[in-house]
């Protein structure tokens, strides 16, 4: 999308103001912004019954990945978040109408601050206590755990406790012409010591450093909701502590930026639930293996000619970081 | 026989040139894809100079490990058993064949593999800074 075109800015200006209840909208800029390369951010200032608003417009992007939402499930998922006090951009206007611009959006709320995994994991600057952010990180996610597969309104969104995702991803693994042996065993390893009692909660499935915004030393919003589910809430601290998404930090288990004792003391505190260190590496191994997943699938859009692009053809050469991860942590000598 | 210098000669001139020479006056918004192909050619070059090394000994160790033919064949044959053998692990430790005693051997297998591959891939994976 371009955005380019007067006619499309109008009809754009004109769901706006219908949409705020205002009586005019003038369009002051659009500009597309970095990142995304599932979904479009671009970066919208209106003029709203002459008041400048400063908001960002969600829409898809040609390359779409199989498990993501849809924009509108989406802005569902951040109505719901923003609700139950979770840091993240409020969500403002869905459009469900193709005639406005092409695609479906929605416009939400646009943050200040920096989300680029190699700053904030460098920049002592931007982040000048790492434990005092990866606190916030913690009681932001309780908070996030805190909505339950009884909450009206997320029928939408898959179950993903441990098992299920051993078999959705085994049955991944099963669609390749290549095998590979490592990421077996720490599939089987999974299940060997997969929990016999999962709490079920809300979970976002990407919370890490790169997906949340940083302003001033302080946790200001997290992004990309397009893979929640509901699951293991577990799923996502080992996710945000895997070793993938520590950036310039290898040596700071929460994301590049700060021990675990920060983080796990005050999630327990917030969320009332224990995190044991068997607990943590059990869902730091999960971590990797979707990250490899992930990986395989990106590979894939290069290989089968769906979409060359060199960016994805080297996602294929990170798998063996993420095996070499999965056999350090289930004990391989 | 080819005109002299060979792929990997081209390479190694090809990125020094790049990396010298493009990269320094390569706009802010292509940096990252400038050293995306400067990465990409480091891979080349080292999946070059490693040759089939990395695959004969892959081959040796599973002989080992799954009992198999001891003689190493060549080429287009070398890759097809390492392949076949790659599968057969991957469905034999799925169906627990490995949970037991051969879990050492297996693991010691699939670490020498992987640091193997990671010597082509990412080398610097291989230094850790965190500790295990």
């Amino acid at each position: 999308m371009t955005f380019s075109d007067t006619s499309t800015r109008q009809r754009l200006a004109e769901f706006v103001a219908r949409a705020a209840g205002g009586h005019g909208a003038v369009i002051i800029s659009l500009e597309r912004m970095s990142g995304g390369a599932v979904q479009e951010n671009w970066a919208l200032d209106v003029k709203l019954d002459g008041e400048l608003r400063r908001w960002v417009l969600r829409t898809d992007a040609k390359a779409t990945v199989r498990e993501s939402l849809t924009r509108a499930q989406e802005f569902a998922v951040l109505k719901i978040a923003h609700a139950a006090k979770v840091l993240a951009p409020e969500p403002l206007f869905l459009c469900n109408d193709l005639a406005v611009t092409g695609r479906l959006f929605f416009i939400m709320q646009r943050l200040p601050g920096v989300a680029a995994g190699h700053k904030v994991t460098r920049d002592s600057k931007l982040v000048p206590d790492g434990g005092s952010l990866a606190r916030e990180l913690a009681a932001n996610l309780a908070r996030l755990h805190r909505i339950t597969p009884a909450h009206a309104g997320l029928g939408f969104l898959p179950t993903m406790l441990a098992r299920d995702c051993i078999a959705h991803y085994r049955s991944y693994l099963d669609t390749l012409s290549h095998p590979y042996p490592a990421l077996e065993w720490g599939l089987r390893w999974c299940e060997i010591n997969a929990p016999q009692h999962e709490d079920t909660t809300f979970i976002h499935r990407d919370y890490r450093t790169g997906n949340y915004l940083v302003h001033d030393g302080h946790l200001v919003g997290v992004l990309d909701w397009e893979f929640p589910a509901f699951g293991n809430p577990l799923e996502d601290i080992g996710w945000l502590c895997a070793r993938c998404w520590r950036f310039a930090r290898p040596d700071l288990a929460v994301g590049g930026i700060a021990g675990l004792e920060d983080f796990i003391a005050e999630y327990e505190w917030v969320s009332g639930r224990q995190v044991a260190p068997g607990d943590l590496i059990y869902w730091q191994v999960m971590a990797h293996l979707r990250w490899a997943i992930i990986a395989l699938q990106q590979l894939e859009r290069h290989l089968s000619g769906t979409e060359r692009s060199l960016e994805l053809a080297l996602t294929g050469h990170i798998v063996g970081q993420t095996e070499l991860e999965i056999l350090n942590l289930t004990g391989a000598p | 026989m080819n005109d002299r210098p060979d792929a990997r000669d081209l390479l190694e001139i090809a990125r020094y040139a790049f990396v010298a020479e493009v990269l320094p006056a390569v706009p802010e918004a292509l940096r990252y894809t400038a050293l995306m192909i400067a990465n990409a050619i480091a891979i080349a070059q080292r999946e070059i100079a490693a040759g089939d090394a990395p695959l004969r000994g892959e081959y040796r160790r599973f002989a080992g490990l799954l009992s198999g033919n001891a003689a190493v064949p060549d080429g287009d044959a070398l890759r097809a058993a390492v392949e076949g053998y790659n599968r057969r692990l991957a469905n034999e430790i799925r169906a627990g064949r490995f949970d037991g005693e051969e879990r050492a051997a297996m693991l010691e297998h699939l670490r020498r593999t992987t640091e193997e591959k990671l010597a082509v891939s990412n080398p610097k994976a291989l230094v850790d800074p965190a500790g295990k």
